[in-house]
C-alpha cells in the first residue's frame, strides 16, 4: 500500500519533474522615454548621442554561454513595408541568414556600414527575387540604412546564443527553455548599455532576475 | 509805262537782305534752342536709359548669381542628407566617407566628359571638397586627388569656419591657374543628424564663382577679398584705382555701393559698385566688385550729340533756303508796290506841276479880269456923267431923254457887271478871305425885302418872310448880303404878277437855311443844271433884266461861307432855291449885328 501510493506520488510528481521548464523571468528597468507614448506603437530606431535605441524601448535579453552550433537555422526576415522597417530591432543567432522583402511599390537600397557586417544590397525592388540577404556570421549590432530613403533606420543585434528575446515596453521578460547550468544573462539596452548578471540554472526552476 | 528806277531796286533789295537776316536770326536762334533743349533731354535720357540697364544688368547678375548659389547650396544640402554619408559618420565608418561619398559626390566635381554639357557651362561642378569632423579639422581623404587637391593653407582654411549650424559661404583665393590666381566659393553645409539635430560633421565644397558668359559686355565682375581685389579682366590702372575707391569706401564706414562709384583710370571712367557676398558667414567676407564701363554711354552721348548736331544743321540749312524763298517771296509786292508808288510819285509830280500851271493861268485870268474890269469902271463913270450932263439939258426932245436915260440905266448894268466879274475874279484867284463874324440872318432879309419894295412894282407881289429875329450865321456881312439880294432880286424878277415871295429861315443841327421861293414858270428840267453857270440866262426871261452872273456869285459866296446854294424845286408854278450857312451864336459878343 505504501509502496501503491509511493508510486502514484512518483507518476504523479513525474510529469511535474519531467516538464518543469527552466527559466528566467524577470524586468529591465527601460530608459525613460524622451518621446510622448505612441497609440500604435510602432517601432523605430532613434540615437542620442550617437547611441542608438528602439523607440518605444525594449531591451533584448539574452543568455550567454557555449551552446552547440545547430546545422541548419531558419531564415529571418526584416520587412521593409510603408517606407520603414517593419521591425526596428532584430535579435538573430550568429550565422543567421536574413532576407530584406521590400514589400513597398517603390525601389529600396538596403545597406550598413556597421564593423559587424559591412553590406549594400543595391537597389531592388519588390519583384527582386531571389529575395536579398545576407547572412550575419559576426555578433554585434548593425544598423540598417535605406540610401534612398533616408529616415528608414533597423538594427540586427547578431548574438551567439540560442536563448535570447525581446522584452515589453515594460521591460518585462521570460526566458524559457534554457538548459541548467552557469550562464551570464545579459540585457542589450542600447547600442552603448548592455547589462550583464552571471546566473545559475537550475533544471526546472524558474529564476527571478531584474536589471538593474 | 514807267520804267522803275535803280532807287526801287535798292531798297526793295536792303529790304529783302534785313527780312533775310532777321528771318535768318530767328531761324538760327531757334534751332540753337532747339538743339539745346533736345541734347540735354536725349543726353539725360541716355543716362537714364544706360542707368536702367546698368541696373537691370546689376539685377540679372545678381538674381544669377543668388540661383547659381541657391543652386549650389541646395546641392549641398542634398548631399549631406546622403544615407551613406550620414552612416559614415555616425556609424563609425570614416574609411568609408570619401569612399562612399566618392560614389555620391563623383558627379558633382567637375570632369572632363560633363564639360560640354549644359551644366558645365555655369560652374556648378564642385573642384574640390572636404568633410570636417565634428571638432571641425579636416577629415583627411584617403585619396586626395580623387576630391581635388588643396595646398595644406587652403586645407586650413576650409576648416577655419568650423562646423557651422547653417551653410556658409566663403572664398578662397587659390594661386592655380592663371597668374592672378582664381577664387572659389565655399559652400560650407554642416551635416545634422537626422536623429538628434546636431550638427555631427560638414562638408566643404569649393566650386569655381561665377562664370562671365552670364556678364553684360560693360560689367567686369570681380570679388574683394583678404583686402585683395581679384578682378583679372580689368587693366592694372583700373583695378589699382578701383581697389583704392574700395578701400576709401571701407575706411568711410561703407558696407556696400549699389549706386556706384565713378573712378577714372587709364582715359576711361567706370562705375565701381560692391556688395558683400557673404553677410553673416564665419568665412572671412568677401565682397563682389563690379566695375561698370562708362566708355559705352560716352560714346553714345557724343554719337547722339552728333546726330542732334547733324539734324540741326539740316535744320537750320532748310529755315535758312526757307527763309530765302520766303523773303524772295515777300519781297516781290513790295517791289511791285515800290514800282507802283514811283509812277504815283512821277505822276503826282505832273500833276502838281500842271497845277502850277493851270494855277497860275488862273491868276493870271483873274487878275487880268480884275484888271480889266478896273480899267472899263473909268470910262463907265465918265461915258455916265457924259450922258447925266446931256440929260439936265433942256434942248433935249423927250425922245432922246427917254433914249439917255435908257444909255445911263445900261451903264449902270455895265457897271453893276463889272463889279459882279470883279468880285469873280476875286474869288477865282481864291484871293477873297471873308471875315466870319455872326451876322444876324433876320436883319439881311428885312433889309432885302425893304429893297424889294422900293422898285417900281407894277408886279404887285406879296411878301412873305418867316425868319426867327435872332437867327444868326457866320459870315461875312457884305457877302451875306449880296447873297440873299441875288436870291431875293431873282425872285422878284422871275415872278408872276401878283405872285408871292417865300423867304424862311431855319436851324438844324449847326446849319442855318435859308428858303427862298417865289411863284414862277417852272425852269426846263435841261437848264436846271446850267443856271449856276456863269452868264447863263433861263430861257423863260429873255425880258427879264440881268446878266446871268448873280446865281454864280450867290454860289460862290455861300462855298466860301462853308455853305452852299442849290435849287430845290422848280414846279407847279413853285421856284424855291436853298442856301446853307454855318449857325453862329446871337450871343456873341462880336455879333456885328
Amino acid at each position: 500500500m505504501i509502496v501503491l501510493r509511493s508510486l502514484f506520488v512518483l507518476l504523479a510528481a513525474l510529469p511535474s519533474f519531467c516538464l518543469a521548464d527552466t527559466a528566467i523571468e524577470g524586468r529591465v528597468e527601460l530608459p525613460k522615454s524622451r518621446h510622448a507614448p505612441v497609440a500604435n506603437k510602432r517601432y523605430e530606431i532613434v540615437s542620442k548621442g550617437g547611441v542608438l535605441a528602439p523607440f518605444p524601448a525594449f531591451a533584448v535579453v539574452y543568455l550567454e554561454g557555449n551552446f552547440p552550433k545547430p546545422a541548419s537555422l531558419p531564415v529571418q526576415q526584416m520587412v521593409q513595408k510603408n517606407l520603414a522597417f517593419d521591425t526596428a530591432l532584430l535579435p538573430v543567432r550568429l550565422g543567421t541568414k536574413v532576407e530584406f522583402p521590400n514589400l513597398d511599390d517603390t525601389t529600396h537600397n538596403i545597406f550598413s556600414f556597421s564593423p559587424t557586417k559591412r553590406f549594400d544590397l543595391g537597389r531592388y525592388t519588390a519583384s527582386e527575387r531571389p529575395i536579398p540577404s545576407q547572412t550575419f556570421d559576426k555578433m554585434g549590432l548593425v544598423t540598417l540604412r535605406c540610401d534612398i530613403h533616408e529616415h528608414m533606420r533597423a538594427l540586427i543585434l547578431v548574438l551567439d546564443t540560442p536563448h535570447f528575446m525581446k522584452t515589453d515596453n515594460e521591460g518585462r521578460f521570460r526566458l524559457g527553455g534554457l538548459p541548467a547550468g552557469s550562464y551570464t544573462l545579459k540585457a542589450w539596452i542600447d547600442s552603448k548599455t548592455t547589462l550583464e548578471r552571471p546566473v545559475e540554472l537550475k533544471s526546472g526552476a524558474t529564476v527571478r532576475m531584474d536589471f538593474p | 509805262m514807267i520804267t522803275p528806277t535803280t532807287g526801287p531796286d535798292r531798297g526793295v533789295a536792303a529790304f529783302r537782305m534785313r527780312l533775310l537776316a532777321g528771318m535768318a536770326l530767328v531761324v538760327v536762334a531757334l534751332t540753337a534752342g532747339g538743339l539745346y533743349f533736345a541734347e540735354r533731354k536725349v543726353s539725360g535720357e541716355t543716362q537714364h536709359t544706360f542707368q536702367r540697364a546698368f541696373e537691370a544688368d546689376l539685377a540679372l547678375l545678381r538674381t544669377i548669381r543668388e540661383i547659381r548659389h541657391a543652386s549650389l547650396a541646395e546641392r549641398c544640402r542634398t548631399l549631406v542628407r546622403m544615407p551613406r554619408i550620414h552612416a559614415a559618420i555616425e556609424d563609425n565608418a570614416l574609411d568609408m566617407l570619401y569612399v562612399s561619398a566618392g560614389d555620391e559626390l563623383g558627379n558633382v566635381l567637375a570632369d572632363t566628359k560633363s564639360a560640354n554639357e549644359p551644366f558645365a557651362r555655369h560652374s556648378i561642378h564642385a573642384k574640390f571638397y572636404r568633410f570636417l569632423d565634428a571638432e571641425g579639422g579636416v577629415i583627411p581623404p584617403t585619396n586626395a586627388a580623387a576630391v581635388g587637391a588643396l595646398e595644406a593653407d587652403e586645407e586650413k582654411r576650409l576648416a577655419s569656419a568650423g562646423v557651422p549650424l547653417e551653410q556658409q559661404t566663403g572664398y578662397l583665393w587659390r594661386k592655380a591657374g592663371s597668374a592672378a590666381g582664381e577664387i572659389v566659393e565655399l559652400i560650407s553645409t554642416p551635416i545634422i543628424s537626422t536623429e538628434t539635430g546636431d550638427a555631427i560633421a560638414a562638408l566643404v565644397a569649393g566650386f569655381p564663382p561665377s562664370g562671365e558668359n552670364g556678364r553684360a559686355a560693360e560689367i567686369h565682375g570681380g570679388i574683394w577679398l583678404d583686402g585683395r581685389l581679384h578682378m583679372p579682366s580689368v587693366t592694372d590702372a583700373i583695378r589699382s584705382a578701383a581697389s583704392a575707391s574700395i578701400e576709401r569706401a571701407f575706411a568711410g564706414g561703407a558696407e556696400s555701393a549699389a549706386q556706384g562709384i565713378p573712378v577714372r583710370a587709364g582715359g576711361e571712367e567706370h562705375l565701381i559698385f560692391f556688395e558683400r557676398l557673404n553677410p553673416g558667414s564665419s568665412f572671412p567676407p568677401a565682397y563682389e566688385v563690379g566695375a561698370y564701363s562708362l566708355a559705352g554711354l560716352h560714346a553714345r552721348q557724343w554719337q547722339l550729340r552728333w546726330q542732334a548736331a547733324g539734324v540741326g544743321l539740316l535744320l537750320l540749312g532748310i529755315g535758312i533756303a526757307a527763309s530765302s524763298y520766303i523773303s524772295a517771296r515777300l519781297a516781290l509786292p513790295v517791289r511791285e508796290l515800290a514800282i507802283v508808288s514811283e509812277e504815283n510819285r512821277v505822276l503826282r509830280e505832273r500833276a502838281e506841276s500842271a497845277l502850277e500851271i493851270t494855277s497860275g493861268e488862273l491868276l493870271r485870268t483873274a487878275r487880268f479880269s480884275a484888271d480889266a474890269s478896273h480899267q472899263l469902271k473909268t470910262p463907265v463913270t465918265v461915258m455916265r456923267a457924259g450922258l447925266d450932263e446931256l440929260l439936265v439939258r433942256e434942248e433935249i426932245s423927250p425922245a432922246v431923254r427917254e433914249e439917255l436915260s435908257l444909255l445911263v440905266h445900261q451903264t449902270y448894268r455895265i457897271t453893276s457887271i463889272i463889279e459882279d466879274l470883279l468880285l469873280l475874279s476875286r474869288l477865282d484867284s481864291g484871293r477873297l478871305q471873308p471875315e466870319l463874324l455872326p451876322v444876324n440872318l433876320a436883319h439881311i432879309v428885312d433889309t432885302c425885302v425893304d429893297d424889294l419894295h422900293l422898285l417900281n412894282d407894277s408886279m404887285d407881289l406879296e411878301v412873305e418872310t418867316d425868319v426867327h429875329p435872332a437867327l444868326h450865321i457866320a459870315g461875312e456881312k457884305r457877302y451875306t448880303m449880296l447873297i440873299v439880294q441875288n436870291l431875293v432880286e431873282n425872285a422878284h424878277k422871275y415872278n408872276l404878277p401878283h405872285g408871292r415871295i417865300r423867304i424862311a429861315g431855319r436851324e438844324e443841327n449847326g446849319t442855318v437855311l435859308l428858303t427862298v421861293g417865289n411863284t414862277a414858270h417852272p425852269i426846263p428840267p435841261a437848264s436846271r443844271e446850267h443856271i449856276f453857270e456863269r452868264f447863263h440866262r433861263a430861257s423863260v426871261g429873255e425880258n427879264v433884266p440881268g446878266h446871268g452872273l448873280g446865281l454864280n456869285v450867290a454860289r460862290e459866296l455861300a462855298r466860301l461861307h462853308g455853305g452852299d446854294l442849290r435849287l430845290v424845286r422848280s414846279d407847279a408854278g413853285w421856284t424855291e432855291f436853298e442856301v446853307r450857312f454855318c449857325a453862329a451864336g446871337p450871343d456873341d459878343s462880336r455879333a456885328a449885328v
